[in-house]
């Protein structure tokens, strides 16, 4: 009977196996044959090759005369520090909302929930669309500019802030100096579950001692208003503010929810045992009830990261050229589809996955331990 | 104890209640230190807010003044551009003349919508109604049989939205559930092949399997079985809602204790029977609170499709704003747009919260 049931397993896997392979097989060929008929060459030579393209804006430094391989490269960039901007700045504020959301006074918690509410049930491109079209009608133009902190100015033509830039005498010795910083970090890390207490201090100690012995220097620049246009500082166009603001709201609402479930998730009865052994507040805080709330909100708050990178593509919707904006572009000028499909599939499952992999070794070191 | 046994006033004046619920806002508001800082924080903020916002919603704005002209002098919101726009808003570019056919399909699929979430009737009648309806909806929509014809690039709208929305499920649910079902395979090559298909559909975003779908399958199809813009993005969203579904699905699947299959073996049950009478009925009903969440994110999803030219809400919207008669009031139209994406997921949100409280139907 055994012998039955694996022979049918095997056929069956094997008939599974030819399926698909000729199923793959036919799609190869068909695939070459309308290429071919088309008269599209394969192959990634091209990428080498000066792009030609323009985009319209950029983290990096981009021309178009620059090859294909750099301006995929700058469109991987936005992507990038859209994600990085909007995960930094959504866990910070999804951390605040979803804590006001559990307190008892009802008008924080409630304009709390309206916010949730808004995120979690409204599309994600609706919002950022919504945002796009409010943007000329709130702000003002750009002579009479709203100044709503020092060195921040807001208007149509976007936000300008102040930009810090770094001067490095011998960028070697800060290499070095970084390096030791964060290999005390790691060896801090493995050696304890909660790093003791002075090696925060020392860490940053090293890291500045670097910068220091490196010579380098900081430069705020400052953005004026010189009659018609700001000059120096840093520039956020509208189309880069809308898709931060927008994506910020969005994600703060499901960091918000993640949070409170995971607050709520630790009993009463964690706070009452600490108290019992005579543990002041903060250390109930820091031993007991955060490690058990981390294991809680890390794997959603993980998925939740992995969303952020995912609808930062939503940036085509008001024209930011993210990565998939410049890979479309260079696929419809260059006719490379095939090729730039599998840089595209390439590119963000690397990306979901290397977050991801970093999320599990996270939360395999926060996991219970079990005998 | 003397304090306890002082005689109460069988009824408090209507004035001690009055005192009572205010003391208790107060309280609420300004008891600690904490909440009164709150107050004033959030306090500050929405009486900044939230009049400008008022004033421009309702007490500047045009409602129903048919006259494009009063747009361009008021301070407020356009409404009556949503009003006058209604239907080009709602069914694109569908033939004028032939409007009541996707507002009944809307009718339609909304009202069977609402009677599938009725637990009462989830029977196996239910697939048939809906298959039932489906068929109604294409001929409606696409004509032919004493309807004149109209082909899916004139569809637009609502109607897209929902069909998109409901027909990508419901193809993708029996999918989800094989590939659940493979990815717990004891067979290797079935199961690696379901990890894969789940995992890297996963991890795309669904704009580039959105737009994958619509460069590749020229490509990988022959030129006479190539399908058009509309199935394209349905297949796209199809794929995407499956891969979502089996991961919901396979963690109702290892809710279900092993005891469950021995009862099965025991009984002589053979695979398929084992899944669908004893396995599945159990898992779905344990996973119903996660699905409900995956359709939310499907509904919302839906709205995507206008970046491989589809005619959805947002286009449909976009379209209208062209119109120079009118002083293309954006905000309003996509405030209008977002109100029905909201609508739609917001009641299916309540729905799975109520599923939620009900917890799982003892069998």
């Amino acid at each position: 009977m055994l012998s039955d049931a694996r022979t049918r397993s095997i056929i069956i896997q094997c008939a599974l196996v030819a399926v698909a392979a000729a199923f793959a097989a036919l799609l190869v060929s068909t695939t070459f044959a309308n290429l071919r008929a088309r008269g599209i060459p394969i192959g990634f030579d091209f990428l080498t090759m000066p792009s030609r393209i323009v985009i319209s804006e950029a983290i990096l430094t981009y021309k178009s005369r620059d090859p294909y391989y750099w301006a995929i490269a700058t469109g991987l960039a936005n992507t990038v520090f859209i994600s990085a901007v909007v995960i930094v700045f959504s866990s910070a504020l999804g951390l605040v909302v979803g804590i006001t959301r559990l307190s008892s006074n009802p008008l924080a918690a409630g304009t709390c929930r309206v916010w949730v509410e808004v995120a979690r049930n409204s599309p994600p491109i609706v919002l950022l669309i919504f945002l796009y079209s409010l943007w000329w009608k709130v702000l003002p133009p750009v002579g009479e500019a709203l100044n709503p902190l020092p060195g921040v100015y807001a208007s149509m033509r976007g936000f300008v802030v102040p930009a810090v830039s770094m001067d490095v005498a011998t960028p070697g010795l800060l290499v070095i100096a970084l390096a030791l910083a964060l290999a005390a970090a790691g060896w801090a890390a493995a050696r304890r579950r909660w790093l003791p207490p002075l090696t925060a201090p020392a860490i940053l100690a090293v890291g500045i001692a670097g910068l220091w012995l490196a010579d380098a220097k900081f430069f705020v620049d400052w953005p004026t208003f010189t009659g018609s246009n700001f000059k120096g500082g840093k520039d956020l166009t509208p189309e880069l503010s809308t898709i931060l603001i927008g994506l910020i709201i969005y994600t703060t609402g499901f960091v918000a929810e993640i949070v409170r479930g995971g607050v709520l998730s630790v009993g009463r009865g964690q706070w009452d045992a600490g108290h019992s052994l005579g543990l002041p507040r903060g250390k109930i805080l820091r031993l007991i009830i955060i490690p058990q709330m981390l294991r809680v909100i890390v794997p959603p708050l993980n998925s939740q990261y992995i969303n952020v990178v995912k609808n930062s593509t939503l940036a085509i919707a008001v024209g930011y050229p993210d990565f998939l904006a410049v890979m479309n572009t260079i696929i419809s000028k260059s006719s490379h589809s095939i090729e730039g499909v599998f840089i595209i599939l390439g590119v963000y499952l690397a990306l979901n996955l290397s977050l991801s992999s970093a999320a599990n070794w996270y939360n395999r070191r926060i996991a219970i331990v079990e005998r | 104890m003397k304090a306890l046994s002082l005689p109460l006033p069988a009824e408090p004046m209507p004035g001690q209640i009055r005192f009572g619920a205010l003391r208790r806002s107060a309280m609420l508001l300004f008891g600690t230190p904490l909440n009164a800082v709150l107050t004033l924080l959030f306090g500050v903020l929405l009486v900044a807010t939230v009049p400008p916002m008022l004033r421009w919603l309702v007490i500047d704005a045009v409602l129903f003044d048919p006259s494009p002209r009063a747009c361009r002098v008021a301070a407020g919101a356009c409404w009556s551009f949503i009003y006058a726009k209604s239907g080009q808003l709602l069914f694109g570019i569908y033939p004028l003349d032939e409007r009541w056919r996707p507002a009944i399909v809307c009718l339609l699929i909304l009202a069977l919508l609402a009677w599938s979430v009725r637990p009462a009737s989830w029977a196996p009648r239910l697939a048939a109604l809906w298959m039932a309806a489906l068929v109604l909806i294409f001929w409606l929509m696409a004509g032919g049989f004493g309807l004149a014809e109209v082909p899916t690039s004139s569809w637009g709208g609502l109607p897209v939205t929902l069909i998109l929305t409901v027909v990508a499920i419901g193809v993708a649910f029996p999918v989800g559930i094989l590939l659940a079902l493979a990815r717990r395979s004891t067979m290797p090559a079935i199961r690696i092949g379901a990890v894969v298909l789940i995992e890297s559909v996963r991890g795309l975003p669904l704009l580039s399997i959105l737009f994958v779908a619509s460069i590749m399958m020229p490509l990988f199809l022959p030129e006479a079985l190539l399908p058009d813009k509309f199935v394209r993005a349905l297949v796209a969203l199809t794929i995407f809602a499956a891969a979502y579904l089996a991961e919901v699905i396979r963690g109702g699947l290892q809710a279900i204790p092993n005891g469950q299959y021995e009862a099965a073996a025991a009984l002589g049950l053979p695979f398929w029977r084992t899944q669908y009478l004893v396995i599945l009925p159990q898992a779905i009903q344990v996973a119903i609170p996660a699905l409900a969440n995956t359709i939310i994110v499907m509904i919302k999803n839906t709205s995507l499709v206008l970046v491989v030219g589809l005619f959805d809400l947002i286009s449909s919207g976009k379209a209208a704003l062209a119109d120079p008669d009118w002083p293309s009031p954006a905000a309003e139209t996509f405030l209008f747009i977002g109100a029905i994406f909201f609508a739609l997921s917001f009641s299916f949100a309540r729905f799975a919260d109520f599923l939620e409280r009900r917890g799982p139907t003892a069998h």
